[in-house]
């Protein structure tokens, strides 16, 4: 039992007291602790400077990335079925998924004859977006995606963010698996 | 028949009419027990075989819907052996549907989905290609679309017309995987009830083309409240969503169960009262039709109502809550005005029917004539205050309290519809009912309690 607990405190065998740290001469000193720290800034700068050419950081934005893998979440898409109509239905999982709540969709009557529902309109607004993956997850059709590879949104105003139906439906997939793998 | 026994369901003793139906005793005591067929305004049918239960001393299971219970009963509603066959039955009931919950209006309201939940979680045999395909998205009429691949047969529809209204416009027709349903060649599905056949409908097959692509029922929120529709006052549900930076909106309303009122259903009129209820809504004070300030417009009432005292008529709609119409009688006495609520518009004989309409269209009627309130035309005045009476009226000055714009000359100020308010009604038949308020709107329109507090201060 530690001194610092009151007397009357809850005591239980998930509680854990810890030591406080600092209270020693050495660290009540600082110069050990800072000696530490610039010990390592100056071992990288020796040692890039010896090799130049193999700093791990990248003069982005010059220099792309080149090891985004399949995995990775990038910005949006509406797939396309082999047919090149639309593969979304307007089924809602992914903006009831959402934690951000940034899909915005409004279901219309198909009138192509293939399915029975669409969206009119469908938003997602990025600067909402967690890209945590969820509407993947969740879409039945496989009908949206994030592997487009695009990391890195631009814009001049908060409306170049929301992506609208068709921008979404323009990206293509850089990983191969260009149409939904819902259906035939 | 009257007499009370007593039967036992899992182990518990339960007192029961002899010779009443089991399901019955086991929706009234909330024990689980799957049905699709079953409902109880239209009786047993005992066509969908889900509500098993063993019955002690008998050799098979047995529907529940089917049987009468008799004295020293012994049922168990649980157990592996039943919930085995559940899951069968499921299983069978599920041979030929699409699975298109995606697409499907039911989705999240679907018997079939909470049964799968509850009993099914079984792989499929059946693949989708195998399936027997039936016609989509037939319009049935009366804003009805059927989905033949997704029904399970239970004939609720076809009963509801046959033994509710009567009109016989439905029907199974096939055998076997041809087995669907249908109206006759030619027929619509054509009465003032037949959007109670989506809110019949277990599953998927029957869904409102009103409500149509609108929204998906888990996201809808529900409140009680009556229908306004006329002097029968159908309890109804309200479901609204409020979308993210959109306002609150009403996608339907759907009959609550009252036995006392409405049963079960209620008219399709009354229905897609909600349409009308958010259209063309005036939302700020008006000026022969020019948009004022609303501390303007209540300084020019205030004004208006010091100038005429004691030569005011006030007019109130008979479509108001009780709580209001006696707050505007008060207010009237303060003023010395005469009240009166002329009943002639209200009165639509052709909109009248044996099962729930009324030819009184003014939900509140009743109130008006218990607080003996003159129900004639009003005689001319310098001014008139009328709250929401749908009449125009004639007068040297004239306040109007409107929900709805139309057009109308002096000063205009806006209201909360019912759907925005709370208060109670008395039906026709001096049912006296409560509205809970469904709306909330982001720029919320001042209720006239709240109107009569400020003309007041």
């Amino acid at each position: 039992m530690s001194q610092n607990m009151r007397e009357g405190s809850i005591t239980s065998d998930r509680i854990k007291v810890t030591t406080r740290h600092g209270n020693s001469f050495k660290d009540k000193l600082y110069l050990p602790a800072i000696y530490d720290g610039v010990k390592v800034t100056f071992k990288h700068l020796f040692k890039n400077l010896n090799n130049i050419n193999e700093i791990d950081t990248m003069r982005y934005p010059e220099e792309q990335p080149q090891d985004i893998s399949s995995r990775y979440r990038g910005l949006h898409r509406l797939t396309h079925r082999a047919d090149d109509s639309i593969a979304c239905v307007a089924c809602f999982m992914c903006s009831t998924a959402c934690p951000a709540k940034c899909i915005f969709i409004e279901a219309t009557t198909r009138e192509d004859g293939k399915d029975e529902k669409m969206p009119a309109s469908f938003f997602i607004d990025t600067l909402e977006c967690v890209f945590c993956g969820y509407c993947v997850e969740a879409c039945p059709c496989d009908a949206i995606r994030m592997d487009t590879g695009i990391f890195a949104l631009t814009g001049n105003k908060r409306e170049d963010f929301v992506m609208n139906k068709e921008q979404l439906l323009s990206y293509k997939g850089a990983f191969g698996e260009e149409c939904s793998c819902a259906r035939d | 028949m009257s007499e009370m026994i007593d039967i036992i369901v899992d182990s518990q003793t339960y007192k029961v009419e002899n010779g009443s139906l089991l399901i019955d005793l086991l929706i009234r005591e909330k024990i689980k027990v799957p049905y699709f067929c079953y409902h109880e305004s239209l009786g047993a049918d005992g066509n969908c075989r889900m509500c098993m239960v063993e019955i002690e001393g008998q050799k098979r299971p047995q529907i529940a819907c089917d049987t009468l219970v008799k004295p020293g009963m012994e049922i168990r509603s649980t157990g592996a052996n039943i919930e085995k066959v559940r899951t069968n039955i499921l299983e069978l009931e599920l041979i030929n549907h699409p699975v298109d919950c995606p697409i499907c209006d039911q989705a999240g309201e679907c018997s079939l989905q909470d049964f799968y939940m509850d009993y099914g979680l079984h792989n499929t045999k059946v693949t989708i290609a195998q399936k027997v395909k039936h016609n989509k998205h037939i319009d049935l009429g009366s804003n009805v679309m059927l989905d033949q691949e997704r029904c399970v047969l239970c004939a609720r529809c076809t009963r509801f017309t046959d033994q509710i209204t009567h009109t016989h416009e439905l029907g199974i027709i096939g055998r076997g995987d041809e087995a669907r349903v249908s109206t006759m060649p030619g027929r619509k599905l054509d009465n003032p009830y037949a959007m109670n056949v989506v809110d019949l409908c277990p599953v998927g097959a029957l869904t409102s083309k009103d409500f149509r692509f609108t929204q998906r029922v888990w996201f809808l929120k529900t409140a009680n409240s009556v229908c306004h529709g006329c002097a029968k006052g159908c309890n109804i549900y309200i479901d609204h969503n409020i979308m993210k930076y959109k306002d609150d909106v009403i996608y339907r309303f759907r009959p609550r169960r009252n036995d006392a009122v409405n049963g079960f259903f209620m008219c399709d009129e009354g229905r897609l009262s909600y349409k009308e209820l958010q259209e063309n809504r005036l939302i700020s004070p008006l000026l022969n039709g020019e948009e004022i300030d609303e501390k303007e417009a209540i300084v020019k009432a205030k004004n208006l109502i010091e100038k005429c005292k004691n030569e005011i008529t006030i007019i109130i709609d008979a479509n108001l809550y009780t709580e209001e119409i006696e707050a505007i009688l008060a207010f009237a006495k303060e003023l010395g005005a005469r009240v009166c609520s002329p009943k002639e518009i209200y009165m639509d004989e052709s909109f009248q029917d044996d099962l729930l309409r009324c030819a009184n269209r003014a939900a509140n009627a009743q109130t008006i004539e218990r607080l003996g309130i003159d129900t004639n035309e009003p005689n001319p005045s310098n001014l008139i205050i009328n709250f929401n009476h749908p009449q125009d009226f004639k007068a040297t000055s004239l306040i109007s309290f409107l929900t709805h714009n139309r057009p109308c000359s002096g000063l205009s100020l806006p209201i909360a519809a019912y759907s925005e308010n709370e208060g109670t009604l008395t039906n026709i038949d001096g049912i006296t009912q409560k509205c809970e308020k469904a709306v909330y709107k982001n720029k919320p329109i001042p209720t006239i309690l709240e109107y009569l507090q400020k003309v007041r201060a």
